[in-house]
């Protein structure tokens, strides 16, 4: 068993100079993060997950209970000491230009240089290592603001790990890329735990990915409790089902996905094999159809019939048969 | 910076630098000659190098007249131009400025308590005045641009947009302008020429005595921004990310603060309030050396405004006539379609620092 870098005690968070006077967006949270795992902080919109991560980086103090970061009080954490330890990776895209890529993630050893930040030959080192680690190697002289947001997004990592600190944490890392962007970067972080022996704590709105890549979930609902455990366990044991309760929308347990309710009273008896049957069936619940393997009376009858290098899609009802050759000419004549 | 980093784009930017200073020599070389009376170059060599056989009345001219005012003019230019720079980056905002954000009525508010308050004003403002009182008159107008800019940092800092800022320096401006105006209103009617003339800033009138002050201050408020490239660098990418960088932000701020107020405040009291150059030059640099390195930009705009400067001076000396343009004129008729065109082609791009 390892110990956690960083772990809290009864911790409690929310803004002091609000309106009332002090906000409480969490309470008795009791978490830990250890040495090569990768963690999910997965919860509602709103549920405080930002605010929780910026407390315990220290950008926000706690309200009550303590942090403790490799066995010490956060608190008595000096900025520079804690810039050794824990580095970012913010939601907001930054709005500078002018710099190349070289540039950006050599700011990353700013706890390491002197006042007139001068380079050293090992500084450079770490720079090239961190861009290698994001597989950004070859895109030194590049502008960052001509880089897609994903290239900047591992640029931004790849800034935090030149910072050589022990926990990376990063809020929303995945919020302005697209779905291959999503993918690529969650593996990153995964590797980087897995294969680099990093700690590292992301919020993420990407459940999936999260539920494949996490090794352990925070997941914080709309009262700012926190439960932790293995994704399969949140899973198992129903606590992703309560959390995201919200009427018309269900935890489907068995695919891991959230699956939307459209009232359904029809019955459709659905024959077939391989990825052809399953995304029909998907089709078919689409339009609100109860899709069943065993055959009752009186229910519609599918088949999906392989012909030559081809699909067809046989509709058998009230005595009669009708063909189709794609999908959506199925769903067509059955939602009628 | 190490040997990857002295390729290509290290040797356009030394070459960059060396065409500026060229350039700027240029400039005052012309700004020497021109004017009301046309000196040939060869006479001011020999004037400023001691050597006999030239005219008095010319003598009177460079020495006298025209070498304090170019010293006056590239102060003027490098503080103005430092200060912008340090300001941009600090509000994270590409229009900040000392004379956009009405921090130079804050100096000129603190330039009018000083005088009338204290009862120092014998007629004008600037030339009447002892050494110790241009210490005064410098210290007052740091403190005036120090008090407005700190407002504005407290109301301004959760502010990202760049147009509100721009309204609320405006609001401030007033209101110091406003004060300004009411002590004005119960002086003396040739102090309130006086004001007038001095609010349309000029780098004549500065004498050798007077630059004996506006040069050391100037020079310890540059001294304190050489220290800060590192810092201002880390707060590119924004005062969280700073943080977590092991940066202490209000230390930075309070230091940005000191220098910034007091390149503008000085300059203010001396010149007058001066337009458009902090913004303009900060980011002639940035587009000229495609960076936002501070440790690149800062001499890159101690230079460029130095030339920016003595250029304005020049045309405001419109040479070849008798007459002399207010040298605030000169800045704003340039100034201010530069400030729409950043306007325009921020609107274009969302990064505000971007070439």
């Amino acid at each position: 068993m390892k110990t956690p870098l960083l772990s809290t005690r009864d911790l409690e968070i929310g803004y002091i100079n609000g309106k009332p006077a002090r906000k409480v967006v969490g309470s008795e949270l009791n978490l830990e993060l250890k040495q090569g795992e990768f963690v999910c902080l997965v919860g509602p919109n709103g549920a405080g997950k930002s605010t929780l991560l910026r407390t315990l980086t220290g950008l926000q103090p706690a309200l009550d209970g303590e942090i403790l970061l490799v066995g010490k009080k956060l608190a008595q954490f000096s900025r520079k000491e804690l810039a050794n330890e824990i580095s970012v990776v913010l939601t907001s895209p930054i709005e500078v230009g002018a710099m190349t890529v070289k540039e950006l993630v050599a700011m990353g050893r700013f706890p390491f240089t002197g006042l007139f930040d001068r380079m050293t030959e090992k500084d450079w080192d770490v720079v090239r290592q961190s861009l290698e680690m994001v597989g950004m190697q070859g895109f030194e002289e590049r502008m960052i603001h001509k880089l897609s947001d994903g290239e900047r997004q591992k640029v931004m990592i790849a800034r935090a790990l030149a910072q050589e600190p022990r926990i990376l944490v990063l809020d929303e890392p995945t919020a302005y890329l697209d779905l291959p962007g999503r993918v690529v970067v969650l593996g990153l972080l995964h590797d980087l735990a897995f294969g680099h022996d990093k700690a590292v704590l992301t919020s993420t709105h990407d459940l999936d990915l999260a539920l494949r890549h996490a090794d352990r979930i925070w997941l914080m609902d709309d009262e700012g409790q926190i439960i932790q455990g293995a994704p399969e366990d949140l899973v198992l044991n129903g606590s992703f089902a309560q959390t995201f309760n919200r009427s018309g929308v269900s935890f489907n347990a068995q695919s891991g996905t959230f699956d939307t309710q459209t009232p359904t009273s029809k019955i459709v008896f659905l024959e077939g094999e391989g990825s052809e049957f399953i995304w029909t069936r998907r089709a078919l619940r689409r339009i609100g159809y109860t899709v069943k393997e065993e055959w009752s009376h009186g229910s519609p009858r599918v088949s999906v019939i392989p012909r030559d290098d081809t699909i067809i899609w046989q509709v058998a009802r009230d005595g009669q048969t009708d063909t189709f050759v794609s999908i959506y000419d199925l769903l067509q004549s059955l939602s009628k | 910076m190490n040997l990857a980093n002295a390729s290509k784009p290290g040797l356009t930017r030394t070459v960059i630098f060396i065409l500026l200073g060229l350039l700027l020599l240029f400039v005052i070389a012309l700004n020497l000659t021109l004017g009301s009376v046309r000196i040939p170059l060869r006479e001011i060599l020999r004037v400023i190098l001691g050597q006999g056989g030239v005219k008095d009345s010319w003598v009177f001219i460079i020495q006298d007249y025209r070498l304090p005012k170019i010293f006056t003019a590239i102060l003027a230019g490098v503080a103005l131009s430092a200060s912008g720079l340090q300001m941009q980056t600090m509000f994270r905002n590409p229009l900040a400025d000392p004379f956009i954000l009405g921090i130079n009525s804050g100096a000129s508010l603190g330039v009018a308590i000083a005088i009338m308050g204290a009862g120092l004003a014998s007629g004008l403002f600037i030339p009447a005045l002892s050494t110790v009182g241009d210490l005064g008159l410098v210290a007052a107008a740091s403190l005036g641009a120090g008090l407005v800019m700190g407002l504005i940092l407290l109301v301004g800092r959760r502010v990202n947009n760049p147009t509100t800022l721009l309204i609320l320096g405006l609001m401030f401006g007033h209101a110091t302008s406003a004060l300004v105006s009411l002590l004005i209103y119960f002086s003396a009617p040739e102090k309130v020429k006086a004001y007038s003339i001095w609010s349309y800033g000029a780098f004549n009138g500065v004498t050798w005595e007077q630059l004996k002050v506006l040069f050391p201050v100037i020079l310890l408020a540059l001294g304190i921004l050489a220290l800060l490239p590192k810092g201002l660098n880390a707060l590119l990418l924004g005062e969280d990310y700073a943080k977590t960088m092991g940066l202490n932000v209000s230390r930075l701020r309070t230091l940005v603060l000191i220098s910034a107020s007091v390149l503008s405040g000085a300059i203010t009291a001396f010149c007058g309030p001066i337009g458009f150059i902090g913004v303009a030059v900060p980011h002639i640099a940035r587009n000229l050396f495609k960076t936002s390195n501070h440790k690149l930009l800062i001499p890159a705009v101690v230079l460029i405004g130095a030339i920016v400067a003595v250029a304005a001076d020049l045309i405001a000396q419109m040479p070849g006539s008798q007459f002399v343009l207010p040298i605030n004129v000169v800045t704003s008729l340039f100034g201010a379609p530069f400030v729409l065109w950043i306007v325009l082609k921020r609107r274009r791009r969302a990064t505000s620092f971007s070439v």
